[in-house]
């Protein structure tokens, strides 16, 4: 029922269109690979140099080697001392230090009497992140380093050794190359094929095609064939840019990776037919693709920010959302290096989603015409 | 300054014509509030955890508890090998896998026994490197969850073990600080309970503002360029200063509007407190929004049509949005790209809210980044007026 030759010619059409055009050029050439070098550089999980004040109204040789032992530890860096804080919350405001630790008058003569000394951590708790870490790294540190100065070994009552598994080094790298194929193969696929056909649809060509000899079906596929196509290359681009500058390893089965890719594209096709058949204008097609469909992946798909830690609705709603599983799948094809045992629920799930979206969209665009 | 009126009062018309556009431009905003609120959070939660526990003693079985019973974790149970608890990880059941060793509880029992020392000195079995230990297997890929998930069950298990100690010591007659010659407490400021709403919805508001403001009058000068209108005006005796002013102003007002509203959904929406002075506010708003504004006029320079100006501002505010801090502090990015990150705009705004919001400052400490943004604001807003003024002439 299709002929292969008409739906090259309609597919060659809209490779031309694509390539004339030098802004979906950018879109789909440039704009990868700079947010890949931005996310690089700009996402670094690794908290370092938290500049610290330190409060010390009795200075003494023991505070000074405790101070020097705090600066000299890779989490902080001490900025200077003061005599007394009584505002802290001014000097946060003022020096931009992260936290303030406070030793008590007598700090050198506490230490040797019954209760001991008692140092308090003044932590500026607006970056409730970097808040965290300082707050459960500042006592093994302070405690560490006190009992060093004082010559007393540190009780080692319980020992906990971390194995990180999947990304030891913690590398932001290898966590942000996943997410951003999800997205790019996203923005390809469901808004500008989209904004393609709405365009067709704006300018009457749409019109003038279904009169020609070419059947809805064939126009359809041919003019989707390009950006399957297109969405291929950035898939390639990605992990190439990801592996050449940022050494990103596939430890798993590329092959594999590629089928749940196109699986992938599939489903979000289907999505931009889907739109194609609901907006009539260029305009429309855009603010759905970019508010339905761009907007919620990328803030909840766990492409950032942690999936785990949103309340109960927007969990079940990143579950209706296909780069959720995609993500899932990419992460731990990459990343994890699993196959499918392990991994054949969020594809059945991305699947079975993509298959009832492209039912619903045929369906539409059959009543349409 | 007649032309310039008769512009801004032109742009007024147009807008309250445009019924859609204006209740647009008051339930998006709401709308990605409500939403970005709730889901930008950095906050550490529900880490599912299993445990694989070798030892067949009480003390492991405590242990246990103390993290089972933990609110920030999610416990799962227990694995009945390493390889279970491997698959379990692999398969993206639980993201830290906790493994208690054997000897756990026989360990731990000298380790916290006071022994008579040579010379009458009791020793205690911790002292001389005899403590328990426990294994964390943690599901590594999202390195930032990852570190603060496994601060906090660090952080739980050696308050358990301090706790142990404490107790066992009490039993001999013994304090802690006899061991322990210095304890450490911690208090936070400004934002007590770490919440990430806190620190997260100001900046939120910082993307609206820029995008309403940016788009909005990007949009509305490349508009008047595809009618053709554009041209109209440029044959009437206003000059281009005239035309680029008068079509801010409003989207200035408009601008300050949203961000209060958004200040208000801040406040008792999401109850995220306000301390800093609405003059303060007011003042590095209007210094923020020369540039903001300016790259809508920039960008109407640069399009032809709508959608190129969509597509440039979108490209610009991604640039600005990842290097300005708002997912992660700007101090842990490479230092040539904090050089970077002095010239955007964003960066500072972002900064002077979230100060402004949480710690209260004002004018004496934030008056550099104040400088700074009216240096880019400036810069940007006159290159903006050069190039439309050629465009036009």
């Amino acid at each position: 029922m299709m002929s292969r030759s008409r739906l090259l010619t309609i597919a060659r059409k809209e490779l031309r269109h694509i390539f004339r055009d030098w802004q979906t050029l950018v879109v789909v050439l440039v704009m990868p690979v700079m947010m890949m070098f931005l996310y690089g550089y700009a996402l670094n999980a690794d908290a370092k140099d938290i500049p610290c004040l330190i409060e010390d109204p009795s200075p003494s040789p023991e505070t000074r080697a405790i101070a020097s032992k705090i600066d000299a530890s890779s989490l902080f860096s001490v900025e200077g001392s003061v005599f007394t804080a009584d505002d802290p919350a001014e000097l946060f405001r003022l020096y931009q230090v992260r936290v303030i630790f406070r030793f008590p008058p007598d700090f050198a003569r506490d230490l040797h009497r019954p209760g001991g000394a008692h140092v308090q951590a003044l932590i500026d708790g607006s970056d409730p992140n970097m808040g965290a870490i300082i707050r459960n790294a500042a006592d093994p540190i302070l405690l560490g380093a006190t009992l060093d100065v004082v010559g007393m070994r540190q009780p080692h009552v319980l020992d906990v050794r971390t194995l990180i598994l999947y990304n030891p080094e913690q590398r932001s790298a290898l966590f942000f190359v996943p997410g951003l194929m999800a997205v790019i193969l996203l923005m390809i696929s469901a808004l500008l094929t989209s904004v393609a056909i709405a365009r067709e649809k704006e300018l009457g060509t749409m019109g003038q095609l279904l009169v020609s000899p070419l059947r809805p079906l064939e126009i359809i596929v041919g003019k989707i064939l390009p950006y399957l196509l297109l969405a291929a290359v950035d898939g390639f681009l990605v992990l190439a840019v990801g592996r050449l500058a940022f050494g990103v390893h596939i430890a798993g089965n590329p092959w594999f990776l590629a089928a749940c890719s196109l699986v992938y594209i599939f489903t979000a096709l289907s999505i931009g037919l889907l739109i194609s058949t609901i907006a009539k204008r260029q305009q429309h097609a855009m603010f759905m693709a970019l508010g339905a469909t761009m907007m919620p992946t990328v803030i909840l798909s766990g492409f950032i920010f942690p999936v785990l830690s949103m309340p109960l609705p927007l969990r079940i709603l990143s579950h209706i959302i296909p780069a959720t599983y995609f993500l899932e799948i990419v992460r731990g094809i990459i990343l994890k290096g699993v196959g499918f045992a392990e991994l054949w629920k969020p594809l059945a799930a991305l699947a079975g989603e993509g298959l009832l979206l492209t039912a619903i969209a045929i369906r539409k665009f059959k009543v349409k015409l | 300054m007649n032309g310039f009126r008769t512009i801004v009062w032109k742009e007024f018309a147009q807008l309250k014509r445009d019924k859609t556009s204006l209740r647009l431009m008051i339930m998006i905003p709401m709308v990605q509030m409500l939403l970005l609120g709730y889901a930008l959070t950095t906050e550490v939660k529900n880490t599912p955890v299993a445990v694989l526990n070798h030892d067949g003693g009480s003390r492991s079985r405590e242990l246990i508890e103390a993290v089972a019973h933990n609110p920030l974790f999610n416990f799962k149970g227990s694995a009945a090998s390493e390889t279970d608890l491997r698959a379990g990880l692999d398969r993206g059941d639980i993201k830290i896998g906790l493994i208690i060793p054997a000897d756990f509880s026989r360990v731990l029992e000298r380790a916290t026994r006071l022994d008579p020392g040579p010379g009458g000195t009791p020793s205690l079995g911790a002292l001389n490197g005899e403590g328990a230990s426990v294994q964390l297997w943690v599901d590594g890929q999202d390195a930032n969850s990852a570190n603060v998930a496994r601060g906090y069950l660090g952080a739980i298990l050696n308050q358990w073990a301090m706790g142990d100690l404490r107790h066992r010591l009490e039993g001999y007659g013994m304090r802690l600080d006899q061991v322990l010659p210095v304890s450490t407490g911690a208090s936070v400021l400004f934002n007590p309970s770490l919440k990430s709403t806190w620190y997260m919805i100001p900046g939120i508001a910082v993307i609206l503002v820029t995008m309403v403001t940016a788009l909005l009058t990007g949009f509305s000068i490349v508009r008047e360029k595809e009618a053709g209108t554009l041209e109209q005006l440029m044959v009437t005796p206003l000059k281009p200063i005239h035309v680029v002013v008068g079509k801010a102003v409003p989207f200035l007002i408009i601008g300050i509007a949203e961000l209060m509203l958004a200040l208000n959904f801040a406040r008792f929406w999401f109850g995220v407190p306000f301390r800093g002075t609405y003059i303060a506010l007011l003042a590095f708003t209007a210094a923020y929004m020369l540039s903001s504004l300016g790259i809508g006029i920039l960008t109407s320079t640069l399009a032809r049509t709508q959608q190129q100006a969509l597509f440039i501002i979108w490209f610009f505010l991604l640039f600005f949005l990842l290097l300005s801090g708002f997912f992660l502090p700007v101090e842990n990015m490479p230092h040539w790209v904090q050089n970077v990150t002095l010239g955007n705009p964003v960066r500072w705004f972002m900064h002077v809210l979230r100060e402004m919001f949480l710690k209260g400052s004002g004018f004496t400490e934030l008056w550099r980044e104040g400088l700074a943004m009216l240096a880019i604001g400036f810069g940007v807003f006159g290159l903006s007026l050069v190039k439309f003024s050629r465009q036009v002439s």
